[in-house]
Parts: structure tokens; C-alpha cells; sequence
């Protein structure tokens, strides 16, 4: 008992520091009295000792305070050696406690870490893309504006436009600073040769938005935006380390960005990027502010709110001058637009903005994984369960012995705590190596993604959990001493409290069938949304090709001629390399980012001068056959529509049958927002395609050529182009060699980017590949609950058949069949398995609404899904009790009853 | 008269002391002042700080008791270590005064012209 004692001194000296300074008094206040009695026995009135004493002892507080601190060292040091071997002492003790219970151990620490990891890794993605702040000063002050136009297109988000940015920079008080940028990539030319760069184009004033410090030289000056500036750069930290090795002497270096000679000015501080993604140059937009304002809305807004303002706020500010812009800007705005359309701005806090409705998805895989922590508990709780009861015994032994009570469940904490923080540390690594694979596997288009990793936060989470799982099992012997003590009065024989402990494992069973239940529902649901998606025809034939990416820069290919020169070029070098069958361009490619909205108006038919918002893609000739997309009327453009004099364009079946139900669409006049008639005049209309997302209804859009008619203006030459090849191999990518020194001949300072293949395209799109991301996870969880659950049952059924034994002797004995016994034991785990999974169902119907976000094409309810998820688990239940059935159906009652 | 003490003396001092048996700090002022006839003059708060500092290193412990008239007072025990530390430093200081008494009795140098 003599660590009990121990620790009764440690923790009295962690709540009782003061006790030392009493006792440094009292010692020094003995001697003063000591030294007094003896002078006043020596004849000196008390008043005189008691001051002749204290002369003779010298500065009393000096030597107390003094003594005082010594002592404190002292105990300091003590507490900790005592601290430190009362751990030793535990550990030791706890270690060969669970060694004489290896599989015990064994299995919780594995349960348990499984669980673990899986929570941990999750909560890291969670934290890292929903919870933490965006990296820049005072993040919750920025808010992003955009522009929604509700009659054009109710969904699509515009941006702002450069008159709408000089005039909010101007005329809202609430934003302290308003950026606006563009994100494209460009290439970037110097003497190591061309390579793509993620390039922000901004304002000189993002630099104060974003509160943008330099790792190195300077940043973009203000006036930097306007026209004649000299043309300077910024790099982004992590491009300076990866392409200049972070050589300060690129600082003054002239490159080629898009063919421009632009000085490199400064560095950027490290982990600085855009919301949106990473940048690897920071180059300033020329903005006039002289031009005349038209209204296109191209500029992504970033605004900073001023001190104490609130999003609000600048909310009811914006919309007040949104309502003056016919006024100021009447050539652009139309008081029609504004009125019958229903412009309005708005101001989205930042955060909210990147991050869409990602936070959702990660929450519901976060539940999901929180779940199969809880099963994982419940089953590592059964083992406690187990384990106190083989214990039980020993603890009424011991206890009964003078074992005090508290020293029992201190050692039962230390052992679970132990158990739990191994789980832990085990748990780590899982999350560790977990989230590795989850960041390679996650959508590209998920936010954030880059600041995932595991981290202080993770750890903590991790810890935390550890402690509380072990403290709470680490109490379930606890609940049972009692009960022990009854026990070994009753010798043993407690039927009735053996029969509650035995409905508290069945509870858990249940709740662990409930649980996975609900788990399997989601993962079912998600298989037959992926399922759903995958058999979606997306209209295009994404075997055999091959695509990438270029950018050609506006110095030499400005003009229409100059571009298509290089297009007809490249598809027809493409074409003749042996093993291409059709090789074409597109300025937006199916699938990966076939978006913008320009506003069309038709000659005639039901929509009247009404414009629809749809995107614009141009082609070039043989692009249609390239990506596989088919024609079912008309015909596709030729090179020869390409000189000026035809006025073709080719519509997607979708947008042929909104425009003109029932009629021959080929002939049929469209125009461009602004454009004056003449007509283009549909030549072609394709098959459906679905290339804005396989989710999504079919698409609507115009394929515009790549040189306008003669008199039909159309936006500038395609300089951003994706070139898909399509090839006679199944292995297409065998062909990027040929692709490279094909582009690097024809001209060498345009990089090749984004070179894959087109099934890649579509399985990193954003709804396949977050179909993808979500069933894997949701697929792993229910994966493990379906195993967690099983092995639980098992533990279960076997434990209970076990303590059955007796009774089941009698029975046979009685004449009792082999098969009659084994059915008994199937129907009561049936029994309890049905309870678990009727609960699930329940639980299950009433999530189902969380998990519409991420389904495709399938119900929450789904009864397929329902039903083979209960088939499933009847089955495990099932399988899980043939095993005791078995042993207990081979009961031999002469031998239980001579145990007995 | 008064002796100012070298540096660690008084530490010693006090080591010696406690061979006689567990004792509390008046007491060992006591002893100190009796075995020197009062040569000794060191304030006697000095010796608490001095008495905590070796129970800090373990040469001495401390545990409370009764006084001889009845009080709670602190007593001190030499512990092995103490007895050991207390061989070592008498060992040194035997040596030191013997150093230091040769060359108080030699002649003093003489200049050999």
C-alpha cells in the first residue's frame, strides 16, 4: 500500500504548494523561540531575548525566502521521479496484466486504432478545408463579389466588370479595398525554355486585399494595373523554389510571360495564393479606367471590408449602386436589363464562396467515419465487458482481500489509458498513411486541398479521443466491482446480474448493427450513384484519345489568321503521325471546363428577343469526330469555312430542341449578345453530350468556328485551345512524345500542358471524381462497420454460448437434437441481429435527406439499396453465430455436468 | 573574535554536527557555538538555507518531530551520502590547513646574491 501513500503525497503536494511555505515559518519560528527561552532563562526580559534573538539570526524573511525556494526545488523534483515512477510502476503493472490477455489486447488496440485512423484523417481534411481560416491578415474581413443576372441564367455566377470594379472601388465606404483578378494560366519563356505557369492577372490593389507581403524584392505597385506600365511580375514562393531552386538572383531577370519581356520584381511570401488556387506568377491586369464600359463581367471581385463592417452592410451598399448603374453607365447597362433581367451584385464572405457546398460532402463523410469510431467503441466496450467478467473473480478475490476499491480502478484506468494511447499512436500512423492516399484520390476541384496534411490539430483530436476512450473504459470494471462483491457471495452464481450484463452486450450488438446498417445504406446509395454516373453516356467516345492543353501567346498569333494558321498546321501534322485517325481543337473541352456564359439572341421562334446564357465554345474542323461526338444532322466545319466567308455554326441536340421544337433547326439564324443581325446559320446539330458534368442534363451550347464570318464580329481569336487526337491504339498515350516534338517544331515557346488521356478527363471531373472520392470513403466505413460488426457478434455469440454451456448440457441430456441446440442459438442472434437492423432503418430514413447532396440518379430511400443492405447483414449475423452454434450443438453433457 | 568561514565551511560544519545522532537547526547552532566557544560567529538564519540545500542533494533528510521540551521541530539525519561528502571535505580541508600551515612556518626566501 505503500504507493498508494505515494500518491496520496503527490497529489496533496500539487494541490498544497503553500504548505511549504508554513513549514519553512514554522521551523524558523521554533529556533527564534528556542534562542528566546534560553536568553530569558539566561535573565533577559522577554521583550529583550525576543529581539536579541532575532539579531543573532540575521534578515529572517531573506533566509525564508531563501529556504523557501530551496524547498520548492525539492518538491518539484519529487513530484516528478514520484510522478514518473508511479507510471513506470503502473505501465509495468498494467503490460503484464495484458499480457496474460494478448488477443484481448491485441484486439482492441487494432479496433480501436482502425477507428481511430479513420476519424483522425477525415478530421484533418475537415479542419484543413472547412474549419481553419483562409491563409491571409484578418480573413473574415474579405468577401467575394459577383454578379447574377436571375433572367438570363438563374445559376450562373459572373464576376464583376472593369467599369463595375473602378465604380465599387470608388463609391462603396464599406470595403476598404476592392482587387479584382483573372486566373489563367500562361507560359512563361526564359533560357531553361517555355513552361505553363498558373498565372493570377490582378489588380495592383489585391496586394492590398490579400495584406500580400514579399518573401523577397517587392510586389506589384500601385498604378502597376494601368496601360503603359512597365510590364513586371511577381513569383509565387513555391514556383520560385520548384523552377529557380530559390535563387535570389532572379530578382531583375527579364522573361517571356505570354511572349511579353516582363521583369521579375519580387517574390511572394510563401503559402500566399489566390482563394481559388495556387500561383505560381503574380502579374498585374491592365486595367483602363477610360475605356468605355461594356458589360461583361470577367473579373473575379475580392473586396476587404473595412473595420467593423459587416458583410451586410456592404450588401445593402452594393445593391443601392447597382440600382444607378443604368444612369452612370447607360451603353452597357440598359435600364431594361437591369429592370426586366435582374442584375444585382453580391457580397458572399469569402470562405463561404470557395468553399460551395464542399463542406457539406466533408461533413457527411466525416459522420460516416464518426460512426464506425462508435462501432469500433461499441466493440472495444463488449472486449471491457468481456474482460471484467473473466476479472471478475480475481477483483472479488483481491478486493476481498483489502484491496481498496480505488486501487483496483486505478489500475483498471492505467490499462485501458495504455490500450487507448497505443490505439492512439497506431491510429496516427493509419491517419498519417490514410491521408497520403486521400490527398492523392481527392477531387482536383476540391478547395484547399494543398493545406491537408496531418498536423498539431490532427494529433490533438487523436490524443484527445484516446484519453477519453480510455478513461471511459477504463471506468467499466468499475461499475462491476460491486457487483463482484455480491458475486463471490453468491459463489459465483449471479444468474440474474449475468442476465443484465448479457442484454447490456446485446444492446451493443444491436446498436452496432444499427449503425452499420446506416453505413451500409450510405455506401450502397453512393455504389449506385457512381454506378448510376458510369453508365452515363456522356456522348463522346473517351477511349483511344489523347488531349492537351496550349496557349498561344496574343503578341504573334493576335489576329484570326495568324491563330487558325497554327491550328491547321498542328491538326494537320497530328493527323498524319501513324496511329491517329482525327485529330481537332475545341477552345473548351468536354468535361473538364466546358463553362461561360455568353447571352445568344435567335432570328425567330418561341424565345423572341429573349436571350439564353450558354457556353460558346469554337472548334475547329475535325474536332467533332476527334472527341467522338456524332452528327446526327448536317455537317461539321471544314477548313474552307474558315476563310472569312462562311457563317456556320453547329448546336447541341439539347439546344436545337429548346430553341426549336418540332422544327428542321439547320438554317435556323443566332446572334451574340450586342452583335447586330446578320444571322450565323446553324450547319450542324451533335449528338447529346453531357459536358459539363455527367450529372447534369445534357448540354446546351454553340459551337462557334474559329474566324468569324465576314460582318458577324465574334470574340477574339482561340489562343487558349485543347486539342483532342483520336487514335486506332488502346494506348493513346504512347503518342506524347510525337505530340511534344510536333508543338516544340512548330513553335517552341508554347508549352504543352495538361497532356492525358480523355478517360482521365472524365474520371477527374468533378462529379465522377467526387462520386469516386466520396464512395471510397463511404465505401471503406462501411467496409469496416460491416467487419467491426461481425467480428463484434462473433465475440459475442461465442462468449454467451459459452457461459450457456451448463444449461445446454441439461438440454441435451435431456434429448435435446444437435441441430435443435445449434437453432437455438441462430434464432437468438437473429432475434437481437433483426432488432439492430430494423433500429438502422430507421436511423438510416431519417439521414436520408443529408445524403441527396452527393447521389445521382438514386433515391435516399432506395429499395434495392435497403434491402440488400439488410440481406447483407442478416447474412454476416448469420455466419458470425455458425461457429458457437457448432461447439454448442457438441456440448457433451457428461463432461458439463461433471464440471459443474 | 570573529572568523568569516570559506566558502562550503559551514556545510561541513553542520555534516559533523549530525554524526552525533538526528538534530534540529537550533540545536545544531547550539553544538556549533559550544565546540568553538562561540568563535564562531555566522548569523544563525544562514544555517537554514544550508541545512535545505543538503537535504536537496541528500546528504542530509529531514523529518518532523518533537523537541525535548515538547515542540514540533524539523529534524535533520545524515544520510550515507552526507557521510560520505563529509569524509571527502575533511579529507580536503586537512590537506588545505596542512598546506597552508607549511608554508605559514617555513622561512621566508631569501635573495642569493
Amino acid at each position: 500500500m505503500g504507493w498508494m501513500v505515494d500518491r496520496y503525497r503527490t497529489l496533496r503536494s500539487l494541490l498544497w504548494r503553500e504548505r511549504l511555505e508554513d513549514d519553512v515559518a514554522e521551523e524558523l519560528e521554533f529556533h527564534l523561540a528556542m534562542r528566546t527561552d534560553e536568553l530569558v532563562a539566561q535573565g533577559m526580559s522577554p521583550e529583550q531575548a525576543r529581539a536579541e534573538a532575532l539579531r543573532r539570526f540575521g534578515d529572517v524573511d531573506t533566509y525564508r525566502r531563501q529556504t523557501h525556494v530551496i524547498d520548492q526545488d525539492i518538491a518539484h523534483e519529487r513530484r516528478r521521479i514520484e510522478l514518473w515512477d508511479m507510471v513506470q510502476r503502473e505501465t509495468r503493472q498494467a503490460l503484464r496484466s495484458l499480457a496474460r490477455s494478448p488477443t484481448f489486447a491485441v484486439m482492441t488496440v487494432l479496433t480501436l486504432a482502425l477507428g481511430l485512423g479513420a476519424t483522425t484523417a477525415l478530421y484533418s481534411v475537415v479542419d484543413a478545408v472547412v474549419l481553419r481560416p483562409l491563409p491571409y491578415a484578418a480573413p473574415e474581413q474579405l468577401v467575394s463579389l459577383d454578379s447574377r443576372v436571375p433572367g438570363v441564367s438563374p445559376e450562373a455566377r459572373w464576376g464583376l466588370s472593369e467599369a463595375g470594379y473602378f465604380y465599387f472601388a470608388r463609391e462603396a465606404p464599406s470595403l476598404a479595398s476592392l482587387g479584382v483578378f483573372s486566373a489563367r494560366s500562361a507560359s512563361l519563356a526564359s533560357d531553361a525554355g517555355p513552361v505553363r505557369v498558373d498565372t493570377a492577372w490582378v489588380s495592383a490593389s489585391m496586394m492590398d486585399v490579400l495584406r500580400a507581403q514579399p518573401a523577397l524584392g517587392r510586389l506589384l505597385p500601385r498604378e502597376s494595373d494601368l496601360p503603359g506600365a512597365p510590364r513586371i511580375a511577381v513569383l509565387g514562393h513555391a514556383f520560385w523554389v520548384r523552377q529557380y531552386g530559390a535563387d535570389p538572383r532572379v530578382l531583375g531577370t527579364v522573361v517571356h510571360l505570354d511572349d511579353v519581356p516582363t521583369e521579375i520584381v519580387g517574390v511572394m511570401a510563401p503559402g500566399l495564393h489566390l482563394p481559388e488556387g495556387t500561383v505560381d506568377v503574380w502579374a498585374p491586369l491592365t486595367l483602363d479606367p477610360a475605356r468605355p464600359p461594356v458589360n461583361a463581367h470577367w473579373l473575379q471581385g475580392v473586396g476587404r471590408l473595412r473595420d467593423g463592417v459587416s458583410a451586410a452592410r456592404a450588401q445593402a451598399e452594393l445593391t443601392g449602386l447597382d440600382r444607378r448603374l443604368p444612369e452612370l453607365f447607360p451603353s452597357a447597362y440598359s435600364e431594361e436589363f437591369m429592370r426586366q433581367k435582374g442584375f444585382a451584385t453580391d457580397v458572399t464572405p469569402l470562405k463561404r464562396h470557395v468553399l460551395g457546398d464542399v463542406d457539406r460532402v466533408l461533413w457527411i463523410l466525416f459522420g460516416a467515419v464518426g460512426l464506425v469510431l462508435l462501432i469500433a467503441c461499441a466493440n472495444v466496450a463488449n472486449l471491457f465487458l468481456v474482460r471484467a467478467e473473466s476479472r471478475r473473480r480475481e477483483l472479488a478475490v483481491r478486493s476481498a482481500l483489502g484491496a481498496a476499491r480505488a486501487d483496483l480502478s486505478w489500475h483498471a484506468l492505467t490499462e485501458s489509458l495504455l490500450l487507448c494511447l497505443v490505439a492512439g499512436a497506431l491510429g496516427l500512423l493509419l491517419a498519417w498513411s490514410a491521408l497520403r492516399l486521400l490527398t492523392f484520390l481527392a477531387p482536383d476541384h476540391l478547395p484547399r486541398l494543398g493545406e491537408v496534411g496531418l498536423d498539431a490539430h490532427g494529433v490533438v483530436f487523436t490524443f484527445a479521443i484516446s484519453v477519453i476512450a480510455g478513461v471511459v473504459f477504463g471506468l467499466f470494471p468499475l461499475t462491476q466491482l460491486g457487483r463482484s462483491l455480491s458475486a463471490l457471495r453468491e459463489s459465483g452464481r449471479g444468474l440474474t446480474s449475468s442476465r443484465r450484463r448479457n442484454l447490456v452486450r446485446w444492446g451493443m450488438v444491436v446498436g452496432q448493427m444499427g449503425l452499420a446498417v446506416v453505413l451500409l445504406t450510405a455506401a450502397g446509395l453512393m455504389l449506385r450513384s457512381f454506378w448510376g454516373l458510369y453508365h452515363v453516356d456522356s456522348g463522346l467516345k473517351t477511349e483511344s484519345a489523347l488531349t492537351f492543353d496550349f496557349v498561344l501567346p496574343g503578341t504573334r498569333y493576335g489576329s484570326y489568321d495568324a491563330a487558325n494558321r497554327f491550328h491547321r498546321e498542328l491538326l494537320t501534322r497530328l493527323e498524319a503521325v501513324p496511329g491517329v485517325t482525327h485529330a481537332g481543337a475545341t477552345s473548351r473541352l468536354p468535361l473538364r471546363n466546358f463553362n461561360g456564359c455568353a447571352a445568344l439572341f435567335t432570328e425567330h421562334g418561341p424565345l423572341g428577343d429573349d436571350s439564353v446564357c450558354l457556353p460558346t465554345p469554337s472548334a475547329s474542323p475535325g474536332a467533332f469526330k476527334a472527341l467522338g461526338i456524332p452528327l446526327l444532322e448536317g455537317r461539321e466545319f471544314t477548313w474552307e469555312d474558315l476563310d472569312g466567308k462562311a457563317d456556320g455554326v453547329v448546336v447541341t441536340k439539347a439546344l436545337a430542341e429548346r430553341l426549336w421544337p418540332g422544327q428542321d433547326p439547320l438554317g435556323k439564324g443566332l446572334r451574340g449578345n450586342g452583335h447586330e443581325p446578320p444571322y450565323y446559320r446553324v450547319i450542324g446539330v451533335t449528338g447529346d453530350i453531357r459536358a459539363q458534368g455527367l450529372d447534369k442534363p445534357p448540354t446546351q451550347a454553340v459551337f462557334f468556328p474559329l474566324a468569324p464570318a465576314e460582318n458577324l464580329p465574334l470574340w477574339g481569336p482561340s489562343r487558349v485551345m485543347s486539342v483532342v487526337i483520336r487514335t486506332s491504339t488502346s494506348r493513346p498515350e504512347q503518342l506524347a512524345p510525337v505530340v511534344r516534338s510536333i508543338m516544340k517544331e512548330l513553335d517552341a515557346t508554347v508549352p504543352v500542358a495538361n497532356l492525358e488521356t480523355l478517360d482521365r478527363v472524365v474520371s477527374q471531373s468533378p462529379s465522377v471524381a467526387r462520386a469516386t472520392f466520396s464512395l471510397l470513403l463511404l465505401g471503406i466505413a462501411g467496409g469496416m462497420a460491416l467487419l467491426l460488426s461481425a467480428v463484434g457478434l462473433y465475440g459475442v455469440i461465442s462468449f454467451i454460448v459459452g457461459q450457456r454451456r451448463g444449461e445446454i448440457g441439461i438440454r441435451v441430456a435431456l434429448g435435446a437434437r444437435a441441430s435443435q441446440v445449434a437453432g437455438m442459438v441462430v434464432l437468438q442472434v437473429l432475434r437481437f441481429a433483426g432488432l439492430g437492423i430494423a433500429l438502422g432503418l430507421v436511423g438510416a430514413l431519417s439521414m436520408s435527406h443529408l445524403l441527396s447532396a452527393l447521389l445521382f440518379e438514386v433515391s435516399p430511400t432506395d429499395p434495392v439499396v435497403l434491402a440488400g443492405v439488410c440481406a447483407l447483414l442478416v447474412l454476416i449475423a448469420a455466419l458470425a453465430s455458425y461457429g458457437p452454434a457448432r461447439r454448442a450443438s457438441r456440448v457433451d453433457p457428461a463432461e458439463v455436468l461433471r464440471s459443474e | 573574535m570573529r572568523i568569516d568561514l570559506l566558502q562550503g565551511t559551514l556545510d561541513m560544519l553542520i555534516l559533523k554536527a549530525l554524526t552525533g545522532g538526528p538534530m534540529h537547526g537550533y540545536a545544531v547552532t547550539s553544538w556549533l557555538q559550544r565546540t568553538t566557544d562561540d568563535a564562531l560567529q555566522v548569523e544563525e538564519g544562514s544555517l537554514y538555507p544550508a541545512l535545505h540545500r543538503m537535504t536537496k542533494r541528500g546528504w542530509v533528510k529531514s523529518d518532523w518531530g518533537v523537541s525535548e521540551n515538547n515542540r514540533r521541530a524539523r529534524f535533520y539525519t545524515l544520510t550515507a551520502e552526507g557521510k560520505r561528502q563529509l569524509k571527502e571535505e575533511s579529507t580536503s580541508w586537512a590537506r588545505l590547513t596542512e598546506a597552508v600551515a607549511k608554508v605559514l612556518h617555513s622561512r621566508p626566501a631569501t635573495q642569493v646574491a
